[in-house]
């Protein structure tokens, strides 16, 4: 049952070729996410019930467990949520005459490759594969992230796969010391496999193990867009259509941060000890709140605001890992969840923004609760939600973080992170100011909304991240809880 | 045996420094080439290695992909890529080649004080063969950032990609075999899309100098 998840996305590219209309495409593309979603759901169940799911195919290349679950089940909604939302976007955009209606197959045909490339990646058990297939991920969306073509995105384009390519090439450096580290321990047919790279944890190689980590976490949070190796974000997230913009950041970043998580629990339970990786981690992630905070407060365009507020959570997320208390873990795993859908949300209303107003520029942007009656209050609720204001998920996990922090006593790092957030939610309310209370200036906008299914995902995510903020199912509980224990290395 | 693989680990480490100190596009490509058919040799020479010892013909099976992917469709891919573009002979990098060259040598003996630490590596005696390939990865990566036109940054790329390959081969003799098939097939379909790109970056810009890429700030 599981295989499905490999073999739906691949039948769908085939399938999208030969389908001859958009309402075609658009039908299969909301079956396949359907079924995608259904059997993610399957997978949670047999996880909870077993602890783990693999099959004996080709030497159990199939293995799931409960972390890789949690971001499966993240993608899979995810992504059925904004193939509902595509349909209305693209046909505003052939509409208007930006894509002609046979760039959809290739659209559609793209987005299948990059669902493939980062389901393989969760459900794999060899980390060579998964470094695979995050790079096939970034193959497969960059002629995304250049879609409209213009020079603009095409910059952001050539950007993005040539900084994301050299810092996966990295990675592979350390995935080859990670190798070396295991060479005389692990039979060549098990070899790199991380469920027994975890069993075998004491026996590696403890200094090549050390150097490989350095160069894994230099690689993947490249493509986690953790600071200094950010500079693709900003500028991938704001030209791809939203739609794409909002998979890269409520989706691929976690792909790449479940992948530094694995490693990571590897080299703790070989030193045993964790203050190496605290350190390394603990570093980036406060790097890119920083980094993050300065560019918020100056930002001019609000795709990209919401781009670098994304840098920002992932290095909450690193650091939070990173910290490696069973709290901190915890939090730094149900942060995930919350920016993913809070940002999710975000991207898919600033995609309406951007097709009613058709600027990218904050100054431009006025009076929308008026212009877009349903997209307006949700844009307006998620900055107030992604700026960590309660009762949304955000403010819930990041609580959990600050306590985290203190508990291990870090008060340090604790008042520092404290007042970077304060910094970032001050720049945000300050554009929050300009795009809803503006004197309205601009031209007349006939008011209404643009796409009636898409506002109904936006709502729908909007009731998900209050109800999570005040109250979390004890199923997901404890699926979060057996997570923590897989990352503590027990 | 060990001596072949020394010397190949030296050439190719050779071609690694010659690509920096090129000036055209087209000797970008010849060289590549060159450094694709030492890498070859040295999988060949791995690959009977294994193949006596352990019956296994995995090697050898990678040493032929690389034969036609590197040697032939890659460098054929580039050629192509290069004629769809306009051609101008232009100063594309940021320092003169002597001091690009001396910083390519500060490179290997970077590389060489790094790993030398690393005991797993060494045994006994510092491993030179890793140090040279380390030393290529390195010198791929200082070759993009030197470069200003965006077809030195793809061969930067694949020169660091060999360097990464020889890398595994001279540490742990290769990575697993699966995983080997999945770089390369990564590879050609990243070089295949960094192509297009170029085509449309010099349709849309007039010139494929990257620093024309510089609209998205702040």
């Amino acid at each position: 049952m599981g295989l499905v998840l490999w073999i739906a996305p691949l039948l769908a590219v085939a399938l999208s070729q030969i389908a001859k209309r958009a309402r075609t495409l658009h039908a299969i593309s909301i079956c396949v996410s359907l079924l995608m979603l259904v059997v993610a759901g399957f997978c949670t169940h047999a996880v909870m019930t077993a602890g783990q799911l693999t099959y004996s195919f080709l030497n159990h290349l199939f293995l799931i467990d409960s972390l890789s679950v949690i971001i499966l089940d993240i993608v899979t909604a995810i992504y059925f949520l904004t193939c509902v939302y595509a349909i209305g976007y693209l046909q505003n955009e052939v509409r208007h005459g930006k894509i002609g209606e046979e760039k959809l197959r290739l659209y559609y045909m793209l987005l299948y490759i990059f669902l493939f490339a980062m389901v393989l990646a969760l459900t794999v058990s060899n980390i060579g594969i998964l470094w695979v297939a995050i790079e096939a991920t970034t193959l497969a969306s960059a002629f995304l992230v250049g879609f409209q073509n213009n020079p603009n995105s095409l910059e952001a384009a050539w950007k993005y796969i040539i900084i994301c390519s050299v810092g996966i090439a990295i990675t592979l450096v350390g995935i080859i010391f990670l190798h070396l580290s295991s060479v005389d321990v692990i039979q060549s047919g098990d070899a790199l496999k991380w469920n027994v790279l975890l069993s075998e944890a004491k026996n590696l190689n403890e200094p090549v193990l050390r150097f490989a980590f350095l160069f894994i976490v230099v690689g993947f949070g490249t493509k986690a867009g953790l600071a200094p190796m950010h500079t693709w974000l900003p500028d991938a997230h704001s030209q791809a259509p939203s739609p794409v913009s909002a998979l890269l950041s409520g989706v691929l970043l976690n792909s790449a941060m479940y992948a530094i998580i694995r490693c990571l629990t590897i080299v703790n339970v070989n030193i045993g000890d964790s203050r190496y990786t605290s350190r390394i981690l603990i570093g980036f992630g406060l790097l890119s709140v920083v980094t993050a905070a300065i560019f918020i407060l100056s930002q001019k365009d609000y795709k990209r605001l919401l781009a670098y507020s994304s840098i920002e959570h992932m290095g909450i997320i690193a650091l939070a890992i990173g910290l490696f208390t069973p709290l901190s873990i915890f939090a730094g795993l149900l942060h995930m969840m919350n920016h993913s859908l809070t940002k999710t949300m975000l991207f898919l209303s600033s995609g309406n923004i951007l097709q009613k107003y058709n600027a990218r520029e904050i100054s431009k942007i006025s009076g929308l609760l008026k212009v877009l009656p349903v997209t307006g209050p949700i844009f307006l609720l998620g900055l107030l939600a992604i700026s960590g204001t309660p009762p949304f998920s955000i403010f819930g996990s990041e609580v959990n973080v600050f306590i985290s922090i203190f508990d291990a006593n870090h008060p340090w790092l604790g008042v520092m992170l404290i007042l970077l957030l304060a910094v970032i939610f001050a720049g945000i309310a300050a554009t929050m100011f300009k795009i809803f209370f503006g004197d309205g200036d601009t031209v007349e906008m006939q008011a209404g909304e643009i796409n009636l299914p898409g506002a109904v995902v936006m709502g729908i995510l909007l009731i998900v991240i209050v109800v999570t903020g005040i109250y979390l199912p004890d199923g997901l509980k404890a699926l979060f809880i057996a997570a923590q224990h897989i990352i503590l290395g027990g | 045996m060990e001596h072949y693989l020394d010397l190949l680990s030296v050439l190719m480490l050779l071609t690694a420094i010659m690509l920096v100190s090129h000036k055209r596009i087209r000797s970008y490509i010849r060289t590549f080439r060159l450094q694709a058919v030492l890498i070859a040799i040295i999988a060949g020479f791995m690959g009977m290695q294994s193949l006596v010892n352990e019956g296994s013909f995995d090697i050898l099976v990678i040493c032929a992909i690389i034969v036609a992917l590197k040697v032939v469709i890659i460098p054929m891919l580039l050629h192509k890529t290069f004629a769809n573009v306009e051609d101008v002979v232009e100063k594309d990098f940021y320092l003169n080649i002597p001091i690009l060259i001396l910083m390519s040598c500060v490179l290997v003996v970077f590389s060489y004080f790094t790993l030398s630490g690393i005991s797993a590596l060494n045994e006994g005696h510092v491993n030179l063969q890793v140090v040279n390939a380390f030393s290529v990865i390195l010198i791929g990566f200082f070759f993009m950032i030197s470069r200003k036109k965006a077809i030195g940054q793809i061969i930067g790329y694949l020169v660091m990609e060999n360097g990464i390959f020889v890398t595994a081969i001279f540490s742990t003799h290769g990575m697993p075999f699966i995983v080997d098939i999945g770089i390369f097939i990564d590879m050609i379909t990243a070089v295949l899309i960094m192509g297009v790109m170029v085509v449309q970056i010099n349709d849309k810009f007039d010139s494929i100098n990257i620093n024309n890429l510089r609209n998205l700030r702040g």
